[in-house]
């Protein structure tokens, strides 16, 4: 590793398990890194606040580490055009705080802080980790315009740019988000903010009957209703319903919905904590944990397979995605989620467990694999962050 | 079929006709003229062949026979694109989409629509409408373009404000990649496991691959709809309206501006009796109550802003007039001068009474007009830049003028297009908004998709043909670049 610590100076390498740590300070530094690391044939893999680290299978091989914690900050913030640029190892929670910190604005970064504090937007991106708000203001690939980011190969370069539409070039953005770094680093990142609403208020509903649920949730899917979240926590049969609105607007909504619902309502106090505890789920507990995926009418199915598995769901029951928590890491018990959840056409992620990305691992479409191979071989052509 | 061709691209036609049949296959010059280019009009190549296939596997087909010579090809839905990304390349292959207009399976619980890639923009709302539901983005051609066309160029239109672009309604596209084989992105469920290749897809300008078929997600139709238009006495006056609205928190379903000029051409065309400097059209839509309450509070900023009359839509037969005003600008310029060209770029929205100006300086000093029609609520320019194409020297003075306008935008922080494309038209403006090294990471990405390059080649990218060598630009393959190997 002495050639890495020759680039940066030896204050910038540190050591962790055994494992070379380099923190480069911007986006030149990366690309000087990642040309070496192509050139000497390393294998690197990318932390930002190393809270997702499981959401991606083992690398095979892991010579350092290349940390994103130097690559922090705000470097600028138009309230006027509610847009954001901030650097790539930046805490979702520090990006945040800079705006809704900015004097006679209220608006806010639609993103949560999924793994907690050491989260950073980065990483977020990476893991296309999306929290409840995904209801409304959709995942990062709804919310990012632009980035700068440094190939496998140390190319250093620019994808989109700060303005809310654009339509130069190609969305490489896109393709970096979800990737899990193994495309490039993600130094820089642009996105837009959305204004807080006037008032918000949340309708907490209860059922353990899951056909009633889905018949609750689908019917407001068509309803003059906006909400920003509508989550279930399953099987204790928990549905939290947030409006956004005007004050006049969320009350009117809020009567509505209590007429489509047949469930019993329960404190909307409760609803707060409900939320925390969304986002904390692939993070709780011991066992295994998948996230996943299915068509809106197919929640009830869902739903009960979860529960058949013994298994607890938090998620966003009208589009549907979420996370399913597991017990333990019995492999039988993950395999059998994992088919009930193909056998519905949905997909699933690996998030934690034994075993748990060898058994999640998807039979792509045919001819995706080859052109993901294709890709990594344009952006990352010696694998140093396959 | 024993065919004596005298070039790959008549040999691929003869077969074509035994896969298409024989008339899907135009060779005939008059019939290729049709096809020689699209909105972008002063841009003309007439193809090889224009082949419309009816089926995603005369698609393939197609597309294998071109790969197998290395003849380039282009898809085309309705040609009504404004940056040259349907022309032909002069011995190539048009791919003409007209024939897959199909809708193939309208899914009502679930708020999609599955449709083959010739279906107008208009017609996929209009099969939703009996049942409530609607597709959000409306480019002002809608009438016309196909979801083709609109997944290639990630098409924006009015509405995209508050519901975002083509890219944020398109689920899964069956496509055709460059070597003929059929592959699926995205899929009906959330999260697809794997990179998000529907999302460099879309955007594309038709140069990674022929989409074959679309999922497209549908949203429910707003319970209550309030439209205004505010008249102000200038740009400047109108663009801190829109500036106070947004701050106030106040997300319109559009938010559109027209200056006197582009009032002035609307006229020709629809009743609207508007006597401004600028028009500012705001439109709200949602459950009725918070719409009725923001309208108020709308109504009152532009009035605090300067507005020296604020109408209101009364009938939906008045929303529906100044809409049409606005969506017939375009054309309507037409009546006002012998030719105009169509820009299109984006600025930060607070940029807008500055940008303004500066057009307006820009167009004095040339001697040239120049119409403003655009989506203000995200800062999209459409100037018009009028002249007289019989005049000797004026179009080049317009095309100067057009070109730099978006240089301006970049200037200013923004994009030299926000949903009209690069196409050919502004490839060689690549370089004022990207560096060398952006450049060739998205030829790495297309390359990817399309190693021979046969995919709607010379767009998008510019190449030393068409704008001089860019520094620090390289077409080489990335592992070349990495010098990990050699190409013999
Ligand atoms: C009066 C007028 C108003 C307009 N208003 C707007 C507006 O408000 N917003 C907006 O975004 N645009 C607007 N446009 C531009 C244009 O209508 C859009 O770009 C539209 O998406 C093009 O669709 P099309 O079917 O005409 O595509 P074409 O012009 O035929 O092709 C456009 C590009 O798409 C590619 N393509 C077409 N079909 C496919 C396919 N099946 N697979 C892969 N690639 C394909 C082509 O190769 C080409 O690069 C306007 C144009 C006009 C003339």
């Amino acid at each position: 590793m002495a050639g890495l610590a020759e680039i940066l100076g030896a204050d910038r390498l540190s050591e962790e398990h055994d494992t070379p740590v380099v923190t480069p300070r911007d986006q030149a530094e990366v690309a000087e890194l990642l040309t070496a690391a192509t050139r000497d044939g390393l294998a690197l893999t990318i932390r930002g606040g190393g809270t997702k680290r499981n959401w991606r299978a083992a690398p095979a091989r892991c010579d350092a580490i290349l940390s994103t914690a130097a690559l922090a900050g705000i470097v600028d913030h138009q309230p006027g055009d509610m847009t954001l640029v901030v650097r790539g190892g930046t805490p979702l929670v520090d990006a945040q705080a800079a705006v809704t910190g900015a004097a006679g604005h209220r608006q806010r970064l639609m993103l949560e802080p999924v793994g907690g504090p050491a989260a950073t937007l980065g990483g977020i991106l990476s893991t296309r980790a999306a929290g409840p708000l995904r209801h409304r203001y959709g995942t990062p690939r709804d919310i990012v315009i632009g980035a700068r980011y440094v190939t496998g190969d140390g190319l250093a370069a620019k994808t989109g740019g700060t303005v809310v539409k654009n339509v130069a070039g190609y969305d490489v953005a896109k393709l970096l988000i979800g990737a899990h770094g193994s495309l490039g680093v993600i130094t820089e990142i642009a996105v837009k903010l959305h204004p807080v609403p006037d008032v918000e208020r949340m309708l907490v509903l209860r059922s353990t009957d899951s056909a009633a649920v889905a018949r609750f949730v689908l019917a407001l899917s068509t309803a003059p209703v906006t909400p920003t979240l509508v989550e279930v926590h399953w099987p204790d049969g928990v549905v939290a319903v947030r409006i956004a609105s005007t004050a006049a607007g969320a009350d009117a909504q809020i009567a509505l919905l209590r007429g489509l619902a047949p469930l019993d309502e329960v404190d909307a106090a409760a609803g707060e904590a409900l939320l925390a505890n969304q986002l904390a789920l692939p993070f709780a507990g011991t066992g295994s944990v998948f996230g996943v995926g299915v068509r809106p009418t197919d929640l009830a199915p869902l739903l009960d397979a979860v529960a058949l598995v013994g298994g607890t769901f938090a998620g966003r029951a009208a589009l549907v995605a979420g996370d399913v928590l597991l017990p333990d890491e019995d492999p039988d018990r993950s395999s059998r989620l994992i088919a009930a959840v193909r056998g519905l056409g949905g997909t699933v992620q690996a998030r934690r467990g034994a075993d748990a990305h060898r058994l999640a691992a998807a039979a792509h479409a045919p001819g995706i694999a080859e052109l993901e191979a294709a890709m990594r071989e344009q952006l990352d052509p010696a694998g140093v962050l396959a | 079929m024993a065919v004596a061709a005298t070039t790959p691209v008549l040999e691929i036609a003869a077969l074509a006709r035994d896969i298409v049949g024989p008339d899907w296959v135009i060779t005939d010059g008059a019939q290729l003229r049709v096809y020689e280019c699209d909105g972008l009009k002063n841009q003309r190549e007439i193809p090889g062949a224009v082949i419309l296939p009816g089926s995603t596997d005369q698609v393939a087909a197609v597309v294998r026979l071109c790969h197998e010579r290395g003849v380039p090809f282009v898809a085309r839905g309705a040609g009504s694109g404004l940056s040259g990304g349907a022309m032909p390349t002069a011995a190539g292959v048009v791919i003409g989409l007209s024939r897959l207009r199909q809708v193939l399976d309208l899914d009502v619980p679930n708020q999609r629509v599955r449709v083959q890639p010739g279906v107008t923009n208009l017609h996929v709302s209009e099969v939703a409408a009996p049942h409530g539901l609607y597709y959000a983005p409306d480019p002002s051609s809608q009438q016309v373009c196909t979801i083709g066309g609109n997944i290639a160029e990630n098409a924006g239109g009015a509405h995209c404000l508050k519901y975002g672009f083509t890219t944020n309604h398109v689920l899964a596209a069956t496509v055709v990649l460059s070597d003929g084989r059929v592959v699926e992105f995205g899929g009906e469920a959330p999260d697809a496991p794997g990179l998000d290749l529907l999302g460099v897809l879309i955007g594309s300008e038709g140069t990674i691959a022929v989409v074959t078929e679309a999922l497209l997600n549908l949203l429910p139709r707003p319970q209550h709809v309030e439209t205004l238009v505010a008249m102000f006495p200038s740009s400047e006056t109108a663009g801190a309206a829109v500036s106070a609205i947004i701050a106030e928190g106040i997300v319109p379903a559009a938010v559109e501006m027209m200056d006197r000029l582009a009032i002035d051409a609307a006229k020709t065309q629809t009743p609207i009796t508007w006597d401004t400097e600028a028009a500012l059209i705001v439109e709200l839509d949602g459950p009725l109550i918070e719409v009725q309450s923001q309208f108020e509070a709308v109504t009152a900023i532009c009035e605090r802003c300067g507005a020296d009359a604020v109408r209101v839509a009364a009938t939906p037969e008045e929303r529906m007039e100044i809409w049409r005003a606005r969506k017939s600008a375009f054309a309507a310029v037409g009546a006002l001068a012998p030719a105009y060209l169509v820009q299109d770029g984006v600025i930060p929205r607070t940029r807008l009474p500055e940008v303004l100006n500066a057009i307006r300086d820009l167009a004095d000093a040339n001697g040239v007009r120049v119409a403003n029609v655009f989506h203000a609520g995200d800062g999209n320019l459409h100037p018009l830049v009028l002249y007289d194409n019989k005049v000797e020297g004026e179009q080049d003075r317009a095309e100067r003028v057009a070109i730099r306008i978006v240089e301006l935008c970049v200037e200013f922080g923004g994009s030299i297009t926000g949903e009209h494309g690069v196409g050919v038209e502004k490839v060689c403006s690549m370089p004022k908004m990207f560096s060398g090294d952006d450049l060739t990471a998205f030829a790495r990405v297309r390359a990817a998709f399309d190693p021979d390059g046969l995919c709607n080649p010379d767009k998008l990218l510019p190449t030393p043909r068409l704008c001089g060598e860019v520094p620090g630009f390289h077409h080489t393959h990335a592992v070349e670049a990495a010098g990990l190997g050699e190409r013999m």
